[in-house]
């Protein structure tokens, strides 16, 4: 794969169908953001599964969550927030030059990203020990509505797939790590840096709605 | 955003060389450097023989299912091997081989080119796209081998949940080429946006590229919701999770709604490219400027918009409610007025030019003929009240098949034999093209008119056996398609010939204007040996062909990549 | 390039802490159990601020090309237009899941 440049001028991060640094920033920041919009529609399949659902039955979905425990999904918000913030502060530190800075940053991202998992992980042990699996396994007889079932589906997909996804991110967290420790971003290059905390942004976004749809239905 | 600064270019006149010793063929060679290519051209033409093995497959499939048609009774497949023929016939058709046909095979080779890009915005995505897509066929040959699928290409449950047979594998196959299609989408919009060559404004692109444009937008918006759709199928067999199953509460009415947000849209992907490459074509073959070159380029967006809004108009039967209905029946209307945009504004490019009656404008006459008659049969499918009567007939099968076969693979026939000069530096035997094209045309029409007078009588689609009423029907649509078949092997053998033994092609054989013709045939390894810098649109036929071949002497980085506004100062002179 | 705005750290401590603050918020309201709908109405909004938040300034779209920005607002538009559309079968039919 011949993408080292000939000419002399180019740094060599830069591929050799692009003009220059900033077409190829802009040409990965845009394809991130092409992505996201997939993102977006592939969860929007769930949330609109979710709506019809809670249309057609509000009872279920009241009496379903209290299933949940507020606390911890409050907690994991919080938790998630906060690895954005160490993430955009991550890219700062790529964006001046301090090496040291983005890899402390990474770390503590990568370390909250595993306490979302943890307690994620607590949360999902206590249910099945409860008999609340999704659909058909579904053996739990403390809610009285005949589509509990369905509920849990829904809940166990929603966040399932986002548990995925964040699991996807820590492996570009590391990923990331690797690479900065070896020297590879700087202020002039630091692409991969901005896209991957593009992607755990909006792993953060579908989480703020998951919580409330979810968690806080009184 | 594009900076409106006038900036002056010092360009030159390049004309391409013709017979070039070293191009994108033979620059590397050997098998690894195919499989190992980041080259969007050889990208392409991988793709181009994928989709041309998926093809014979799922036509060797159509013409079985015909064969078992001609008699009445059953004569040599049973009803669940029927089932299973049918379903495989049109899943490879659909995913295998019209959702990449164009965009993937077509417009990965031509894409950049027209744009005078060195490559695609992200090479090695592209070609990760590529293999994503051959894992996801090993998946689905791996199901077809294992235990074939019998639920039809829609996967409609609880049927789908509840057949023993292979849907799991299947559908993940299906899963994993959604990947495929949304990466080449991300690739393809990044690429008209970023890597337009200078002068190249919005105004000035090849219509074909619009066309590509509004498929990748419609390819990115609606493939994830196939994906989470199939992924919820797949845990509705794997965990039994019941959003989609009547025994568990769920409702299967739901999964069609998903199912069709994606897959009406998805016709569009499968038809819209093919606007685009008729679009070139017409014009290049009238020798004349594009008749409402804006009308067209955004009727392609406006079709992809309204694509989305129309899905239900598959559900009129399906137990959804009448107000769902009635505002699906008036949104399909919609669907007609960019369309017929487009096919009034192809008629008048052609009137009053000096037509050209080659391969390729053949095909695309065959294209506004047949296309024609499925545009309107499909607004008589999506009248609510016709609708009720035609459902689920042979119709509805004439349609689609007027519409995919008759519209898509047409605009890809005349793609294939317009570009085929640029793909591969030869020319192929124009005789034999045009008995081909004739025998595809009249068999396509004696194989499918008949069905929409079948249809018509209420001759459902998916049975193996028929009442003896509808025998005659049913032998004259077999015979048009074993005509179609013949004219399909022609062609294999004229253009393997070509390939072998085809006369050099000229680097712009049609004297066409549009900037892929600018270059050698076949392209050279970076398609252009310069910079190219476009001052005129691709269909100024008024201009002379000398200010459509300038360009920046070759230097890797350096020069503007953003597309100014451009005052030019022509130096015709000799190649450095 | 607008694609390489530096936030300071203060800002960006900032807005983490406004986040922090909204969903506290968030959690807060439902003590006060607001009747349906509007209970609704008040979580989707509050999580819908926080989105706005997080996309213009972590995701930095408030200095960044507007057609990124136009590309999160279509993703959103579309999915409206999945779900309302959709709606208008599953809210209006005579029984909610047909019997089969
Ligand atoms: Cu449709």
């Amino acid at each position: 794969m011949a993408h080292s440049t000939a000419s002399s001028s180019a740094p060599a991060h830069l591929q050799h169908h692009f003009v220059d640094s900033d077409q190829q920033f802009e040409s990965s920041k845009m394809g991130m953001w092409i992505f996201l919009v997939t993102e977006i529609l592939f969860f929007g399949g769930l949330f609109a599964a979710y709506i019809v659902y809670r249309a057609w039955y509000p009872d279920l979905y009241v009496q379903a969550s209290t299933q949940l425990d507020t606390f911890w999904g409050a907690v994991n918000t919080a938790v998630l927030i906060g690895s954005s913030l160490t993430v955009a502060m991550a890219i700062r530190s790529a964006q001046l030059n301090q090496i040291k800075g983005l890899i402390i940053n990474l770390y503590i991202t990568i370390g909250l990203a595993f306490t979302f998992m943890v307690i994620k992980y607590f949360e999902y042990v206590h249910k099945f020990e409860k008999g609340i699996f999704p659909g058909q396994y579904y053996t739990y007889e403390g809610i009285a509505h005949e589509k509990a079932n369905i509920f849990f589906s829904i809940y166990y997909m929603m966040t399932g797939l986002h548990g995925l996804h964040v699991i996807i991110g820590i492996g570009l967290m590391i990923w990331l790590l690797v690479k900065a420790k070896k020297g590879a971003f700087s202020a002039e290059y630091y692409t991969p840096v901005e896209i991957t905390g593009l992607y755990w942004h909006l792993v953060d976004v579908i989480w703020i709605f998951l919580f409330p749809l979810l968690y806080l239905i009184d | 955003m594009e900076t409106s600064a006038l900036k002056r270019l010092q360009v030159q006149r390049f004309k391409p060389e013709e017979n070039p010793e070293i191009h994108y063929l033979n620059s590397e060679r050997g098998l690894w450097s195919w499989l190992s290519t980041v080259d969007h051209k050889r990208i392409g033409l991988m793709y181009l023989a994928s989709i041309a093995i998926f093809f014979f497959i799922g036509g060797v499939l159509a013409l079985v299912l015909r064969t078992e048609l001609l008699s009445p009774a059953q004569s040599f497949l049973d009803a669940d091997v029927y089932n299973q023929v049918f379903t495989l016939h049109g899943a490879i058709m659909i995913f295998f081989f019209l959702v990449p046909s164009v965009p993937a095979a077509l417009g990965n080779f031509i894409l950049p080119i027209q744009l005078g890009a060195k490559d695609v915005a992200f090479p090695r995505l592209n070609l990760a796209s590529f293999y994503i897509y051959t894992i996801g066929t090993v998946f689905t040959l791996v199901a077809i081998i294992t235990g074939a699928v019998d639920t039809g290409w829609t996967f409609y449950t609880p049927y789908s949940t509840e057949t023993g047979t292979n849907v799991l594998l299947m559908t993940l196959g299906i899963f994993i080429l959604g990947f495929s299609s949304i990466l080449t989408g991300v690739n393809f919009i990044v690429t008209i946006h970023k890597m337009r060559a200078p002068g190249m404004t919005w105004s000035k692109l090849p219509l074909n590229v619009w066309s590509l444009y509004a498929t990748s937008i419609i390819q990115v918006l609606a493939t994830p919701v196939l994906a989470i759709t199939l992924l919820l199928l797949v845990m509705e067999r794997a965990l039994g999770i019941g959003i989609f199953d009547p025994a568990l509460g769920g409702d299967p009415v739901l999964f069609q709604h998903f199912f069709w947000f994606y897959s009406h849209p998805a016709v569009y992907i499968m038809i819209v490219p093919g606007f685009g490459v008729i679009s070139e074509v017409i014009s290049t073959f009238s020798r004349k400027h594009i008749f409402g070159y804006w009308a067209i380029a955004l009727s392609s967006l406006a079709i992809a918009f309204i694509g989305f809004l129309v899905w239900g108009h598959h559900m009129f039967t399906a137990g959804q409610s009448s107000l769902a209905s009635m505002v699906f029946s008036f949104l399909t209307f919609l669907v007609g007025i960019p369309t017929g945009i487009k096919i009034f504004n192809w008629l008048a490019t052609m009137y009053k030019g000096s037509i050209d009656l080659k391969a390729p404008m053949l095909y695309a006459m065959v294209f506004l003929f047949l296309f024609t008659i499925g545009g309107f049969t499909g607004i008589m499918l999506g009248a609510l009240s016709v609708d009720i009567h035609l459902h689920d007939t042979y119709f509805v099968v004439a349609h689609f098949h007027y519409v995919m076969m008759g519209g898509m693979v047409m605009a890809l026939l005349a793609g294939l034999h317009y570009w085929w000069p640029k793909m591969f530096g030869k020319m192929y035997s124009e005789v034999y093209a045009r008995i081909s094209c004739a025998l595809i045309f009249i068999g396509f029409n004696l194989a499918f008119l008949p069905q929409f007078v079948m249809g018509a009588q209420g001759m459902p689609r998916r049975y193996f056996n028929y009442i003896d009423q509808f025998q005659p029907f049913h032998q004259l649509s077999t015979m048009g398609a074993y005509i179609m078949g013949v004219g399909f092997v022609i062609m294999f053998f004229y253009l393997l010939h070509s390939l072998v033994r085809g006369e050099k092609a000229a680097s712009n054989p049609w004297g066409s204007r549009a900037l892929e013709w600018q270059t050698t045939s076949p392209a050279a390894p970076h398609n252009f040996e310069h910079t190219p810098v476009v001052i005129h649109g691709p269909y100024d036929y008024h201009k002379p062909m000398s200010e459509f071949q300038l360009g920046i002497a070759h230097g890797h980085h350096g020069e503007s990549h953003q597309p100014e506004t451009l005052e030019t100062v022509a130096e015709t002179g000799t190649r450095p | 390039m607008s694609g390489h705005h530096i936030s300071s750290a203060k800002f960006l401590w900032g807005i983490g802490f406004a986040l922090f603050v909204l969903t506290f918020i968030t959690v807060a309201v439902t003590w006060m159990h607001i009747p349906a709908p509007w209970n609704v109405v008040v979580a989707i909004g509050l999580a819908a601020i926080k989105a706005t938040i997080v996309a213009a300034f972590f995701m930095n779209l408030y200095w960044d090309s507007k057609y990124n920005l136009m590309l999160l607002v279509m993703s959103f538009v579309f999915f409206f237009l999945m779900i309302g559309i959709t709606l208008l079968d599953t809210l209006f039919r005579n029984d909610p899941v047909p019997a089969f």
